[in-house]
């Protein structure tokens, strides 16, 4: 067998995860199943790819970083986008969401999100047309690794971004005092609410997390592979199975659902070939489903 | 000392439009004293208080903290004002520890006294400061009211509001958390506390309510009220000819 | 003159077929509360289902069984409604989100099978030679527009009396008892989450009774006439009417369907080519911001608004 599916799984397990983890914190603190989620990725790696372009417009070409596809530019964009990702899935809550929220019917909010997802995507659309785009067309070598893994520059590059991002969403989510105030309110509103916290900072904190997560884990989407208007909706099963497969509400299950995806994703589709990639991701949701509706992380779901 | 600490007018409140639980209730609580509310089972004690700390829709009436009229305030800023509450089921965080559970709802504090304020609490509570990494759902019944009370505490309230604290607790336990309230009231808080337990309540309460559909039927001193009959009578559920 | 009778009874035997899948979502949605995000999903199953009952044998690819159209239909209602069933069977005992979430997944694997099982539904390429009801007649293209919008409206009607009958039975107050009040799903228990999943079964059942008729009336399917959009259009289409109502069910198919077929032709008119997949982009923009709007402002829909309000627990539920 060929080791190589371990990278790609790896790779693939860690755009999934970065974005399970803005479906998981929506779902727990503001509880809804976010279909606009991936449509926020695809909105993000579009203005990430924006930015490039205009940097590229003001300061001429820059050279890429050593042996990467990318240079600062993309850099600097990404974090941008991250921001703007975040604020424009704040400005979507406001016009939005917020106000079906109050009515207190959630699966309303459900439907709504699945509305906006197909505004949010058919814009991108109209913007950019369908055709696939890329952030750099230079192609990569590489590297080999040993027991026949190869791996490239920019594909080293993104799994350390990931495990820096991970780990401080991990410290932020335990450590800070928004993150314990996040946390306090999944697990409890009306006693959160008891103890002085202000729900609008905990809300306003999960929207530009969330967007700024989705927004990396496209950019990630983008530099690995292509950037189109459908590669949010192409991961939104992966995402919602894993977030699932974690157990709602925790950030480090997401990211270990979407690994154990990923994984199985590239091992499977050694076998039954790349074209039923989605499908592996839905016999693990209805697995879940069946026999662990909590996942693994997950104490408790009413 | 001037006026009531606590004071609430004619509070009319419920969870759906139309449908009053709260039906005209006034009560008030003075500095430094215990006012225990009895009544039957849904008769709306803790949709009472919950009224009061701003979690069921207030109508018509008004709640007023130390003269300063609080009926709309949004009930995280409760804490803030000087009113601390302490629900009757649901009352800690299960998933974070007890430790967090406590930082978390200091957050109205000064950020460099938590730390302080956190360890006064494991002094005053040192069954807590053992299990202070558990996550706070591994505690037993007794030691998650603790808790419970602890939160309230830690922001130095002027009022706190419990709700059936000594539900679920062994005889023991009661009296534990009792004693613990009448010394807190020594040290000047004052204190609400629904109670089923009518006979522990009273004894160390100094004013009474029973609150019977909505509105307060009877009050009077604590002492005094447990030997009235008319207690007896209204407080050991006869409720059948009062139903809607 | 002729012509444009003839286009109008295709439209309306479109927008029928649309009007019936409404009307399964209806059942789901409307009257249970059972929240479907792949409708394209059981529509695909149910129009393969037939397609590969009733088409004449072919060399490379299993089924063509050439059976009766008939036995198509029923074929299509019966998968449609297995598939819909064990989603249901899944999640009805979970929160309601993890059903949004397993029939998109639904959906997402139908387009995958649509598309790469070859062998089982032709791929890109689809399934040709469909049956028609009554092909005999294609040499008179106005005859057999009319022809086929009776058979249409024939199914339609039938399957609106059907669920107007339920609607009204025992079983149908059940399932509003279940919708509107959580302590009649308490009560009930497991048999509870049984009437859930009769419901949405048999709304699967519709959606892909409707599949096949559609399939029948065009004679020809392809993976790309289930893809999200179809879902999309479809709640459009019940929010529009009056989620709650059969007959907003099919009055909001038909008008949301004329808004969307005028809009086409006036981009297609407009427009110049090379922009047109843009202005259909923003077509569909279009309709995501009116399915927000209705959300807002308007929950009821337009078709039967505050019914309910007038006559508390009758009249046309
Ligand atoms: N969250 C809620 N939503 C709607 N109605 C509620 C809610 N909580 C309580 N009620 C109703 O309000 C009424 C009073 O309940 P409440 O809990 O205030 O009574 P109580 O006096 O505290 O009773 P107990 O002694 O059993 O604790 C009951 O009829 C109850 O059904
Ligand atoms: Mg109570």
């Amino acid at each position: 067998m060929n080791l190589q599916f371990l990278v790609d799984g790896v790779l693939s397990g860690s755009m999934v995860g970065l974005g399970a983890i803005g479906i998981t914190l929506t779902y727990s603190i503001l509880r809804f199943s976010n279909f606009a989620h991936g449509d926020f990725m695809a909105w993000g790696t579009y203005a990430t790819l924006t930015l490039v372009g205009v940097i590229g417009a003001t300061f001429g070409a820059t050279a890429p970083l050593g042996p990467l596809s990318f240079g600062w530019p993309l850099i600097v964009a990404g974090l941008a986008g991250m921001v703007l990702t975040g604020l424009m899935a704040l400005a979507l809550d406001a016009v939005l969401f917020a106000r079906l929220r109050a009515r207190g019917q959630s699966i309303i909010v459900v439907m709504a999100s699945f509305g906006a997802s197909m505004a949010l995507r058919s814009l991108l659309e109209f913007t950019f047309t369908s055709r696939p785009t890329y952030f750099s067309r230079s192609i990569q070598m590489a590297m080999p690794v040993g027991w026949g893994i190869r791996i490239t520059p920019d594909q080293i590059v993104l799994l350390g971004m990931t495990v820096v991002l991970v780990t401080a969403m991990h410290l932020f989510m335990t450590r800070s005092r928004t993150g314990r105030e996040m946390q306090a309110y999944s697990q409890n509103a009306a006693l959160a609410r008891v103890v002085g916290i202000d729900v609008a900072r905990v809300v306003r904190a999960t929207w530009l997390l969330g967007g700024a997560l989705a927004c990396a884990a496209g950019i990630m989407v983008g530099v690995i592979v292509q950037i189109r208007p459908l590669m949010g909706l192409d991961l939104l099963l992966p995402m919602f199975a894993a977030a699932i497969l974690g157990g709602i509400g925790s950030v480090p299950g997401a990211v270990l659902g979407g690994l154990i995806i990923g994984l199985s994703e590239a091992g499977a589709v050694q076998l039954i070939g790349a074209e039923w990639r989605q499908a592996v991701a839905f016999v693990i949701l209805m697995a879940v489903l069946l026999v662990r509706p909590n996942g693994i992380f997950g104490v408790r779901e009413r | 000392m001037t006026g009531p600490i606590l004071q609430v007018d004619a509070l009319v409140a419920g969870y759906e439009p139309g449908l009053s639980i709260v039906r005209g209730a006034t009560m008030q609580a003075n500095a430094a004293e215990i006012v225990v509310i009895l009544g039957p089972n849904g008769a709306g004690k803790s949709s009472l208080i919950k009224a009061i700390a701003g979690l069921v829709p207030v109508t018509s009436g008004s709640v007023a903290l130390d003269g300063q009229e609080i009926t709309q305030v949004p009930a995280h800023q409760m804490v803030r004002r000087g009113l601390a509450f302490v629900p009757q089921t649901d009352n800690v965080f299960p998933l974070m520890s007890v430790q967090d559970n406590l930082r978390v709802s200091a957050g109205v504090l000064a950020r460099a006294e938590i730390a302080g304020r956190i360890d006064e609490m494991f002094q005053m509570f040192p069954d807590l400061a053992r299990q202070r990494r558990l996550p706070a759902g591994s505690l037993s019944g007794g030691q998650r009211q603790m808790l419970a009370a602890a939160r309230a505490l830690i922001v130095r309230p002027r009022v706190l509001m419990l709700d059936e604290p000594s539900a679920g607790l062994s005889p023991k336990f009661v009296e534990m958390v009792f004693a613990q309230l009448a010394e807190m009231r020594r040290a000047g808080l004052t204190i609400v506390l629904v109670e089923q337990n009518a006979r522990a309540a009273l004894a160390i309460g100094d004013r009474a309510y029973v609150l019977v559909e909505g509105r307060v039927a009877h009050e009077g001193p604590a002492a005094s009220l447990w030997h009235d009959p008319i207690i007896a009578e209204l407080y050991l559920g006869q409720r059948k000819e009062g139903a809607r | 003159m002729i012509d444009l009778l003839g286009y109008a009874a295709f439209f309306l035997s479109t927008a029928l077929i649309f009007g019936l899948i409404a009307l399964g979502l209806n059942l789901q949605w409307g009257l249970t509360g059972l929240f479907n995000v792949g409708i394209a999903g059981f529509v695909a199953i149910g129009a393969y289902t037939s397609a590969l009952l009733t088409t004449p044998a072919v060399a490379d690819r299993i089924g063509g069984f050439g059976l009766p159209i008939a036995v198509g239909w029923l074929g299509a209602m019966v998968l449609a409604g297995a598939a819909a069933a064990l989603t249901g069977f899944a999640t009805l005992r979970l929160k309601a989100d993890y059903l949004a979430i397993t029939t998109f997944g639904v959906a997402v694997v139908a387009q995958l099978v649509a598309l790469n099982a070859v062998g089982l539904t032709g791929g890109p390429f689809g399934v040709a030679f469909i049956p028609r009801p009554f092909g005999a007649l294609a040499d008179h293209p106005v005859l057999f527009n009319f022809s086929n919008f009776a058979v249409v409206l024939a199914v339609t009607a039938v399957t609106y009396l059907a669920l107007q009958h339920l609607t009204k039975s025992p079983w149908g107050r059940v399932l509003r008892a279940l919708r509107e009040d959580e302590r009649a799903a308490v009560s009930l228990g497991k048999s509870a989450r049984s009437y859930r999943i009769q419901a949405f079964a048999a709304g699967g059942a519709v959606m892909g009774l409707a599949g096949a008729v559609q399939a029948h009336l065009i004679g020809f399917i392809a993976p790309d006439d289930y893809v999200p959009t179809l879902t999309f259009q479809v709640w459009a289409m019940l929010m529009v009417g009056g989620s709650g109502s059969n007959r907003g069910a099919l009055a909001g198919a038909v008008v949301v369907w004329a808004v969307w077929v005028g809009a086409g032709a006036l981009t297609a008119a407009l427009v110049p080519t090379e922009f047109q997949a843009r202005a259909a982009a923003l077509q569909i923009v279009a309709i995501g911001v009116m399915l927000c709007v209705i959300l807002l402002a308007r929950p009821q829909g337009f078709f039967g608004p505050t019914r309910r309000k007038a006559k508390p627990g009758g009249g046309d539920a």
